[in-house]
């Protein structure tokens, strides 16, 4: 048990920051311009191959699949540095932490030559297709079906809360192709390309500041069976596998702590920070993000062990939501109406929505509630 | 980055273990031993060399940490974290008697009246205290723990930015304790909900009960690695303000849902749970309690410090 850095880790992340300061763009950082916007996922075309370059895109990937067998200290440290800086990656932070490694663990050896080069090379986005209008939460009970065809799938049906699907050029879809009453085992994933006939994006209109979601709608689209990955109606497998580490996939608590303090300085320059109650309430928020830093590199350090995917995840995700929270909330409660279409105003509405990614915190507490807790199921 | 524990490691809270299982436990916290000062636990732990840890040849302040957080789940009746963590911090040797920590004489300290030596913050500076009966003035306490205010006299200074560091290991070992006894109050509650049954179902499967529960153990497990870190770092002023911050928040979300969840037994001294909760609350109540903590925390991060 100890908790310092190697001196390649220190120097790794001193390495990364000089290479942001360097090359992010003057627009950088600009209202209307974060993730989830057009013109930040666009950049992320140019971003990622330097990252590539650099061999900093998939450092954690094998060797033969265009990584370095890196451990995975070294691409969580690349994704707390660049989610500090509005995560420059843009949505290539999913291709390169899951939907790759899918591909690596569950694809043909055709699939992983047609995706995997584009992948590591940091010029090609994905979306996700889970959620549906009747399946959120319950995802097992999703109703968008892939019928066979001949050699192809026709798809048909619809996804929502889809980030990025503006932009993708793949879905990485989930569909039934077993009946609704197999629930989670009658699930499969697809590589749909999302210029294929039948495939309509819908914006939905929303309150995230700069951050689109949109429906997706599939009608009578036909893919191929070589876009099935894996074992038909193994598609629910791949997934909690894929996303066994999503949960702590992005370093959320990295800028809940970098907001704090610009609050702070805020603060100071406001002749606020002199204030007890100013000072108590700042501090609740740093010591969670803190616990969440913590708690999150247990999950890391098992990962770096190869030991099996545990429950701590489920606790990291939530000690995450809670560090949001807190300064979400205090954020306004400090700035009052200078809060007005600040940072600190989007860093609340972005803590609602840590609630709901990822699993909704209810259902990481109910999964700590039966796995850590032992406590039994209805 | 590691978070388990080496085979050293492993070692020493095994052999803490034992030694817990003879000196101490809710049946020994009951007796005239666990209700005073247990000279027999503090003596065992002092043979085995578990107060000599901070500056150990192999061991460390982690080590030093982990051992308070486990006599203090197992409800060893002893001046724990001042004996392992903040006394060493200062330079006292480990073969000196039971320490009382003083930051305001006007409030009542464990283990006053039991104390050998008091340490106190005055100013800038840390002072050491020789005790004598004539300057302890005994509290009753309800808490299952002996209090006692102390007006020392006749010390002397540990130097200049010695109440700084006094201070910093300080909170690690209110940290520390915190989680120790924390754990036994909810170790305790988690057996209680999974047996307990109303309206045919145990309390613990309700999704009410779970969630409460569930988010307690999220801030319990912050709290501990937190403790555990600013130990391994050596107490930076920050990073043990941070631990003693959130252990201490935690302890006040997680003594209400402890009792909430165990009902009206939990109030009665025929159940076990008053032991943990009852010395729990008294250690959130040390160095100004929550908001002092908060503040020393914000003072360290953005006062003390450019941001």
């Amino acid at each position: 048990m100890e908790f310092g850095w190697s001196d390649d880790a220190r120097a790794l992340r001193r390495d990364i920051q000089r290479f942001l300061d360097s090359s992010l763009p003057d627009w950088w950082g600009t209202p209307g311009t974060g993730l989830g916007s057009i013109r930040h996922s666009e950049y992320s075309k140019e971003f990622a191959p330097k990252l590539a370059a650099r061999g900093w895109l998939t450092p954690h990937w094998p060797r033969e699949y265009g990584g370095a067998d890196g451990e995975p200290w070294q691409h969580f440290i690349l994704g707390e540095e660049l989610w500090l800086r509005g995560e420059p990656r843009g949505p290539q932070y999913m291709n390169v932490n899951w939907i790759g490694p899918a591909i690596i663990a569950f694809g043909t050896e055709s699939q992983r030559n047609q995706y995997l080069p584009r992948i590591a090379g940091g010029d090609v986005l994905w979306c996700q297709g889970f959620s549906e209008p009747e399946a959120g939460t319950d995802l097992a009970s999703l109703r968008t079906r892939a019928d066979r065809d001949g050699d192809d799938y026709v798809i048909n049906g619809q996804k929502v809360w889809t980030s990025y699907a503006n932009v993708a050029d793949y879905c990485f879809l989930l569909a039934r192709t077993g009946s609704t009453e197999d629930r989670h085992r009658g699930i499969s994933v697809f590589l749909v390309p999302m210029d294929a006939p039948g495939v309509e994006v819908r914006e939905i209109d929303a309150i995230l500041e700069g951050h689109a979601f949109h429906e997706l709608f599939f009608t009578d689209v036909r893919v191929p069976e070589s876009a099935r990955l894996g074992e038909e109606n193994a598609g629910w497998d791949i997934v909690r596998h894929a996303l066994a580490y999503e949960r702590v996939g992005i370093p959320r608590y990295c800028r809940a702590a970098m907001q704090l303090d610009q609050l702070a300085e805020w603060a100071r320059e406001n002749g606020r920070l002199t204030d007890p109650a100013v000072q108590e309430q700042m501090a609740g928020g740093r010591a969670l993000c803190e616990a969440a830093r913590l708690l999150v590199y247990r999950v890391v350090d098992e990962r770096a062990k190869n030991t099996h995917v545990s429950s701590n995840v489920h606790v990291a995700r939530a000690a995450m939501v809670l560090a949001e929270r807190a300064v979400g909330d205090l954020g306004l409660a400090v700035m009052g109406g200078y809060a007005v279409a600040s940072p600190i105003d989007s860093q609340y509405v972005d803590s609602v929505a840590a609630g709901l990614a990822a699993g909704t915190y209810e259902v990481q507490l109910n999964l700590i509630a039966r796995t850590v807790l032992e406590l039994e199921r209805r | 980055m590691d978070f388990e524990p080496t085979t050293e490691q492993r070692g020493v809270l095994d052999a803490l273990t034992t030694l817990l299982a003879r000196h101490a436990g809710t049946a020994r916290a009951r007796t005239g031993a666990g209700q005073g000062y247990d000279a027999d636990l503090d003596r065992a732990l002092r043979e085995a060399g578990f107060l000599s840890l901070f500056g150990a040849e192999g061991a460390g302040p982690l080590e030093a940490e982990l051992v308070v957080e486990q006599v203090a789940r197992h409800l060893g009746s002893v001046t724990i974290g001042a004996n392992a963590l903040v006394g060493p911090a200062l330079g006292i040797e480990a073969d000196r008697g039971p320490i009382a920590l003083v930051a305001n004489p006007a409030v009542p300290i464990r283990y006053g009246a039991e104390a050998e030596i008091a340490l106190v913050v005055q100013g800038d500076e840390a002072w050491y205290y020789t005790l004598q009966p004539d300057v302890v003035t005994v509290v009753e306490s309800p808490y299952g723990v002996p209090l006692a205010r102390l007006a020392p006299r006749d010390g002397h200074s540990l130097g200049p930015g010695s109440s700084g560091r006094m201070l910093a290991w300080w909170r690690v070992a209110i940290a520390a304790e915190a989680v120790g006894l924390m754990s036994g109050a909810f170790a305790l509650t988690l057996t209680h909900v999974r047996g307990r049954k109303q309206n045919d179902r145990t309390i613990g499967s309700y999704q009410a009960v779970q969630h409460r529960l569930a988010e307690c153990e999220v801030l319990l497990d912050g709290s501990r690695w937190l403790a555990r870190q600013a130990a391994w770092l050596g107490a930076p002023e920050e990073e043990s303000a941070a631990a003693a911050a959130l252990a201490v928040a935690t302890a006040l979300r997680l003594n209400r849902e402890v009792h909430q969840v165990t009902g009206a037994i939990g109030l009665t001294r025929e159940y076990d749970l008053h032991l943990w909760t009852q010395r729990l609350r008294l250690v959130t109540l040390e160095l100004s309690g929550l908001l002092g903590q908060r503040r020393a925390l914000a003072q360290a991060r953005w006062v003390h410090q450019d941001v």
